[in-house]
């Protein structure tokens, strides 16, 4: 009875690392699984009772912390082989949810890579809509004192000032290009980092 | 006004902390050590790496460091049905490994050769 409440235990506690393993792949996910279970087994040597299985549980850390440094390392492996800009953001979308500066930094990322699409989204559909495709300024108050950007096409070109005409298209390819090139430097220092600091937990 | 991290280490804490980087630094060369002579599963290597290096580590971060170890192609692992009633994975070096393993024990020896050469004026000086 002791040994099953002992193993009814272990299930729980991986059940609850389960939960904080949502970043993973799920062949990952049952590898680690497995692999933790392994683990606290071998370490209560044979004496599955509640007390031996808590006692190896708290040397093993707490669901979260556990689940948190097997995801950061196993997503920042992945640089080993694949770097393209998709798959950083991708990792950092893995990471986001488990700590604050993975929030921060996914963020960020979406933001970098949302403004880069849109600099070279316009600069490829100028030639096709000359007059209302463009970086525009645009009254933003009653007074007209306030304006308000707009990059990209508006259906509403005679109620603003379009600012760079033909020029667009070199600056916005070269803008994009670089924007999209620092956001995926960013990702990459900001994974790097992150793995970092999940060893040194 | 923070410290310059090249300072060296000043009171208790700080040396503390010179430790804790000392042996996180040496960690890598001491898993392939380890491993060197055959395969082991992950309570294993923890418990050599504690009882031969004095290199505690926390539990919990052994399987990230030996997954890293593993995608960078140092060491396999596969399940092998044990004697205790469970799966067990073990750990084994690969031939990349293996030589990873020869260049930084050629690299820590160097090093630690160095730092030695260094530290002897203070054998057997009190002060």
């Amino acid at each position: 009875m002791s040994k099953d409440a002992g193993l009814a235990h272990l299930d729980t506690y991986l059940n609850q690392v389960h939960r904080h393993l949502g970043g993973l792949p799920a062949a990952e996910i049952r590898e680690t699984l497995a692999e933790l279970r392994a683990h606290l087994l071998d370490k209560v040597e044979g004496e599955t009772t509640p007390a031996r299985i808590e006692a190896a549980i708290a040397e093993l850390g707490s669901p979260r912390d556990v689940a948190r440094v097997n995801v950061t390392e196993r997503v920042v492996a992945g640089l080993q082989t694949r770097r393209s800009p998709f798959w950083v953001l991708g990792a950092m979308g893995r990471l986001a949810g488990l700590s604050v500066y993975g929030l921060f930094a996914f963020l960020v990322s979406v933001l970098g890579y949302g403004s880069a699409a849109a600099f070279l989204a316009t600069a490829v559909v100028k030639p096709f809509a000359w007059d209302r495709t463009g970086l525009w300024a645009l009254p933003g108050g009653p007074d007209d004192r306030n304006f308000s950007w707009s990059l990209g096409v508006t259906d509403r070109p005679q109620q603003g000032h379009e600012m760079l005409g033909g020029w667009i298209i070199p600056i916005g390819i070269g803008v994009g290009l670089l924007l999209g090139w620092l956001t995926w430097r960013f990702g990459l220092f900001s994974l790097g980092l992150m793995g970092r600091r999940a060893r040194r937990r | 006004m923070g410290r310059d991290p090249h300072d060296p280490p000043q009171g208790p804490d700080d040396l503390a902390g010179w430790e804790t980087q000392l042996r996180k630094g040496a960690l890598s060369l001491a898993v392939l050590a380890i491993l060197w002579r055959g395969r082991l599963y992950g309570l294993e290597i923890l418990k050599r790496l504690d009882a031969d290096a004095g290199l505690s580590i926390s539990e919990g971060a052994i399987y990230p460091l030996l997954n890293r170890m593993k995608s960078e192609g140092l060491v396999a692992a596969e399940w092998v049905e044990a004697d205790a009633g469970h799966p067990r994975k073990y750990y084994s070096l690969t031939e990349p490994g293996r030589r990873r393993a020869r260049d930084m024990a050629a690299g820590w020896r160097a090093f630690a050769s160095g730092v030695n050469r260094l530290l002897t004026p203070m054998d057997g000086d009190p002060s």
